[in-house]
């Protein structure tokens, strides 16, 4: 545990060293995405592949009342929560109706319905061209214009995010979501209102989708279209599966691995998609768990190799 | 007074009246089973009772209350609990967490659902625990539920039951797809279990019914066709005749 924290704090302050200031803000801000996303695909075993809507639906609400009424910095994170909570709810409301392939699809569709929303209302998000121009307010006489000082803010939100989603997924309500991912029909006869915790777990998973939408907008100034895109829902699909899902750190680090491979590589090779798919492959078939079972299984070979070698 | 009855309580599937008019007190404190050929409908007289199912037609009382209708989730929250005849546990959680489960879903309150954390409710860890240890599974509270075998699942499935602390406990065929070993050691579970709960069970095998039964109901292409102790049931003539054929004369 002491570990996994230290590991984490490291990660926080080495990674500008490594990349630029922007990727790395990025890498957190995909991580606190990929938290939400995993409280529903790891824990609950609900696959939604509409994250974005949540995502995109908070970084326009916000970006919008940042650019217009200049509010504080809180108060548009506040918003952003409470916008990917509400979408989350009404979405996740109808989507909980079914299981398997339709609530997938279902997910999926209203995406769709909230992307065409954001195409067609080109006066309020731009529709292609996006929605630029959003600032990045002052706190305390700290001006967050500068990539170093946001980059701090997004890390310290992030580890608080991965702090209250560690606490979330150790209470009773943890224990209850993968109690209804294992047996929906148990679940429900031991006393759970199996539908009600569902949609609960939507609406943590909207307000964490929320909160990252918010920094991100305000990251790079402007709301691009894709935000909001079916192809956003499968990135962070993508990358809480690589990295592990139903662990606590795997989306951390398949944030890690997602957003360093799409900016770094994809600068050298125009067709990295290809090597996330290749890796996605591999995932599937050997390695359900992603890199986080990955690592226990080296640590367990290694510990299977030294005791053979001490015997020998 | 019975403690939980039903009146004139009928499913049908179509044309199937899997369930048809079906009367049935338990009296507190007993071990009420009820028997009959495959089919006769006695798992979906239990899907009625705990709301898996709503009927076609009849009522369901608990405690002299209506709940006829009432949801699964809500009717575990009654108090009344129950086991499957097809394993049905959560195979990834622990045999500890799978108990805990359970037990929580009773708690009166479900203060500190989402930031407590699990083992801080010492109450609900001791009463998975004894849980665990009412079915003799206390050694193995941290094996995950698919690593245990299938006489140790049957039993951690009667222990998610006793988590709850049911005022009814229903048994569906405890002792199916056992050994005659792990089926004996059933049996004498669920004797200890007797007189400590009101026991509603489920059961093909006659020496286990006739062995732990206060009352024993008759079931019959969804009718009830006699009711009786376990000696008056085995002297029924059309009970022999629909049943026991002249097997057990």
């Amino acid at each position: 545990m002491k570990l996994r924290i230290a590991a984490v704090l490291t990660a926080v302050f080495v990674l500008p060293l490594l990349v630029r200031p922007a990727i790395a803000t990025e890498i957190w801000i995909f991580a606190i995405f990929g938290l939400g996303a995993n409280l529903l695909i790891g824990y609950t075993g609900l696959l939604s592949f509409g994250q974005a809507t949540f995502f995109g639906s908070a970084a326009y609400v916000a970006g919008y009342v940042l650019k217009y009424y200049g509010l504080s910095v809180f108060a548009a994170l506040g918003i952003g929560i409470g916008v990917g909570a509400v979408s989350a709810a009404a979405v996740g409301y109808l989507c909980v109706q079914r299981s398997g392939i339709y609530f997938i699809m279902l997910t999926f569709a209203l995406n769709q319905l909230f992307y065409f929303v954001a195409y067609q209302w080109t006066s309020v998000t731009g529709g292609e061209d996006g929605m630029p121009g959003i600032p990045r307010p002052v706190i305390a006489g700290l001006d967050f214009k500068s990539p170093l000082l946001y980059y701090a803010f997004v890390s310290a939100l992030f580890l608080a995010s991965l702090w209250a989603m560690q606490r979330l997924v150790g209470s009773p309500l943890g224990k209850i979501l993968q109690a209804i991912r294992e047996n929906e029909l148990r679940a429900a006869a031991v006393g759970y209102d199996v539908a009600r915790f569902k949609l609960l777990a939507f609406v943590i998973a909207g307000a964490f989708s929320g909160l990252a939408g918010v920094l991100y907008a305000m990251l790079f100034g402007i709301v691009p279209l894709e935000a909001i895109s079916f192809v956003f829902s499968g990135n962070v699909v993508f990358a809480t599966l690589i990295g592990g899902s139903g662990s606590l750190y795997g989306p951390v680090i398949g944030a890690v691995v997602f957003i360093w491979l799409s900016e770094s590589v994809s600068v050298l090779w125009e067709r990295w998609p290809l090597l996330l798919g290749v890796a996605f492959v591999i995932v599937v078939l050997f390695l359900r768990g992603g890199v986080v079972e990955a690592w226990s299984r080296f640590i367990a070979w290694r510990m299977r190799w030294r005791s053979s070698k001490r015997a020998a | 007074m019975a403690l939980l009855e039903t009146r004139g309580l009928s499913k049908s599937f179509g044309a199937l009246a899997a369930v048809d008019n079906v009367s049935l007190a338990v009296q507190p404190g007993t071990l009420h089973s009820i028997i009959g050929p495959n089919g006769a409908g006695k798992t979906t007289f239990f899907n009625l009772l705990t709301g898996t199912f709503a009927p076609t037609a009849g009522d369901i009382f608990f405690d002299q209350k209506r709940i006829t209708g009432t949801p699964a989730h809500r009717v575990a929250h009654l108090g009344i609990a129950r086991s499957f005849q097809r394993t049905n546990v959560f195979p990834a959680l622990s045999l500890l967490d799978n108990v805990w489960v359970a037990a929580f879903a009773r708690r009166p309150s479900w203060s500190g659902l989402l930031w407590r954390r699990a083992e801080r409710y010492p109450e609900l860890v001791e009463r998975a625990r004894q849980a665990l240890a009412d079915v003799g599974l206390a050694e193995k509270s941290h094996h995950l539920a698919r690593a245990i075998s299938h006489g140790e699942q049957r039993q951690l499935e009667l222990a998610i039951a006793l988590a709850a602390s049911p005022r009814v406990l229903l048994l569906d065929e405890p002792a199916a797809g056992l050994s005659p070993e792990e089926s004996r050691r059933m049996v004498a579970l669920v004797r200890t279990l007797k007189g400590r709960y009101t026991i509603v069970l489920i059961e093909h095998k006659m020496d286990i019914i006739m062995s732990v039964s206060d009352r024993i109901s008759v079931m019959h292409f969804g009718r009830l066709i006699a009711e009786g102790s376990p000696s008056e049931i085995q002297r029924n003539p059309e009970v022999r005749r629909a049943y026991l054929g002249g097997v057990a004369a």
